[in-house]
């Protein structure tokens, strides 16, 4: 039986059926009779359920969703969302239940005489689990309504998904609770030289553990959960992703802890610092010169600014304290509910599905403030992450553990 | 022995009587639903089909259909040499829906929670003196 009984109420609940509605009239009005969506970002928008399996939900201009879900796990999809049974399908390897046939088939009854126009969701992504439609879905959905007309409709969620409502905020801001207590697990373990011995998946695991004690539904990140780097990993020119390797974690070298935490898909995602001493003057150089680019970064995102507006700032901040040929000049990456990350807002800049370096924050929008410093001739680097709520006159930086790099 | 004629009114008749007679309510999960087999290409050419319905797991009507189908939670569609196998024994019901050659509408998280129910309701059709 579920136990998904949000209400009004309940600081997490989303208004899911004022979702579809919302979708629905801009449906109507592009002349859209079903929408096709098979995003990760679209099904936990819509479904409020994680869909680890490939899923599609078909949208009617009118009336409620369904989704369709490989069959194994279609049970627990309902059980999870907000929509019953009925509107939880199975697909499987059968006459008349694999994907295409079941989805075609259903959505052919939206359709008159199997004519209309169904939106569907194309594109490209540097996020693997995006989940646009596959050429060849598309190919067997085309086949399969011969009559429709297939477009590319994403823009209606993406655009719908931007500003987010305060369940989805309370959410982001839980998770984000929830990786303060595994940063907390981690210092812990290995403050006073504790950390001796103990290996990258080993941080990784106790803050994985802490969290889930805490709630956390999983290290969402596909970036390997928890991304811990130390040593030399943590300088890796440009780099910002770094799954935790079995290295030993070893005195007079950084330390890098990027934890992921989920709840009710609201994502977590933290990255704080350490020098495991004793740390040399120029390491500490670095740390300052990070802990005092995020402070300034923080100080500056808000309404009306921009990425491209951000960096520059940024890089002439960097470039005023000698450091800047250490940094990676983009300060952001985009987040939403499970499968929304990585691009910022619509897909209308000037390389198509990437950040739009020109889009203007709007409150209530939110990101991941996002910096990565890399000296690898050193072996020495610091990654900030932290979800931000974009306001008025600044920003509401999510993960609350103290600022700093210290010295363990 | 006495022998009747896949499909007929005296085949129906006596799958009725099989059916209550075997299968209690607790045999049937106490299921209400509705199903409709529907076979193509009869001997005689046509498409007819077999309504079930169950009623807190009491079968409450089993008929034959024939030109306007009514509606059923679930619709196994197959030609009526596959059914006639299943009937035989000399397919399985799973195999025919996993190679295609039966084809099922309708939700299959229910379906597959009613699996054992369909078996049950085939091993009995299946002790019935059939002439095909």
């Amino acid at each position: 039986m579920t136990e998904n009984t949000a209400t009004c109420a309940d600081p997490y609940f989303i208004d899911f059926p004022k979702r579809i509605h919302d979708l629905q009239a801009e449906m109507a009005n592009q002349g859209i009779d079903v929408y096709l969506g098979s995003r990760l970002r679209t099904l936990s928008w819509t479904l409020d359920a994680f869909c680890p399996w490939r899923s599609f939900v078909v949208i009617p201009r009118e009336g409620l969703p369904t989704a369709f879900t490989f069959v194994i796990d279609a049970a627990r999809v309902a059980d999870e969302s907000w929509l019953d049974a009925d509107h939880v399908l199975g697909y499987a390897p059968m006459g008349g239940q694999d994907q295409i046939t079941a989805i075609s088939d259903f959505i052919g009854q939206y359709l008159y005489n199997g004519q209309g126009m169904v939106g569907i969701e194309s594109g490209m992504s540097s996020y693997l689990p995006e989940g646009n439609l596959t050429h060849y879905e598309y190919e067997r959905f085309a086949e399969a309504l011969p009559q429709a007309r297939l477009i590319n409709a994403h823009d209606i969620i993406d655009r719908l998904s931007l500003i987010k409502d305060p369940g989805t905020i309370n959410r982001f801001r839980e998770a984000s609770r929830i990786v303060d207590v595994g940063h907390r697990a981690v210092y812990e373990a290995i403050q006073d030289g504790k950390y001796r011995g103990m290996t990258e998946t080993e941080i990784a695991g106790l803050a994985a553990y802490a969290m889930r004690k805490a709630g956390s539904e999983w290290e969402w990140s596909f970036t390997g959960g928890n991304e811990i780097a130390s040593g030399y990993r943590t300088g890796l020119a440009g780099g910002a992703c770094t799954p935790a390797t079995r290295r030993q974690l070893k005195p007079g070298e950084p330390l890098m802890v990027d934890i992921h935490a989920m709840f009710k898909l609201g994502l977590g995602d933290h990255s704080h610092n350490y020098l495991l001493g004793p740390a040399t003057p120029r390491q500490r150089w670095h740390a300052d010169n990070f802990v005092a680019l995020v402070n300034q970064c923080l100080k500056t995102y808000k309404a009306g600014t921009s990425p491209s507006k951000l960096a520059d700032e940024m890089m002439l901040f960097c470039e005023d304290g000698g450091f800047a040929e250490y940094m990676v000049p983009g300060f952001e990456h985009g987040i939403g509910m499970m499968g929304d990350e990585w691009r910022i807002g619509l897909n209308d800049g000037p390389f198509p599905y990437w950040t739009n370096p020109d889009h203007v924050y709007q409150p209530g929008e939110m990101l991941i403030c996002a910096i990565q410093y890399a000296c690898p001739e050193e072996n020495i680097g610091f990654r900030y992450e932290n979800p931000i709520l974009i306001t008025a006159d600044g920003c509401e930086a999510m993960s609350k553990f103290p600022l700093a790099i210290e010295e363990i | 022995m006495e022998r009747f004629r896949y499909l007929s009114q005296e085949w129906i008749e006596e799958a009725a009587k099989r059916l209550r007679a075997e299968l209690t309510p607790e045999k049937m999960k106490h299921v209400t639903s509705s199903m409709l087999t529907v076979y193509k290409s009869c001997p005689d050419g046509q498409e007819r089909a077999l309504y079930y319905k169950f009623t807190d797991g009491v079968i409450a009507e089993l008929s034959i259909r024939e030109g306007e189908l009514p509606e059923a939670e679930f619709r196994i569609i197959g030609d009526y040499e596959t059914f006639a196998k299943i009937s035989r024994a000399e397919l399985g019901s799973r195999a025919a829906l996993m190679s295609g050659k039966l084809i099922l509408k309708g939700n299959m998280v229910k379906a597959l929670s009613l699996a054992s129910v369909v078996d049950r309701l085939n091993k009995v059709l299946a002790t019935i003196p059939t002439e095909y």
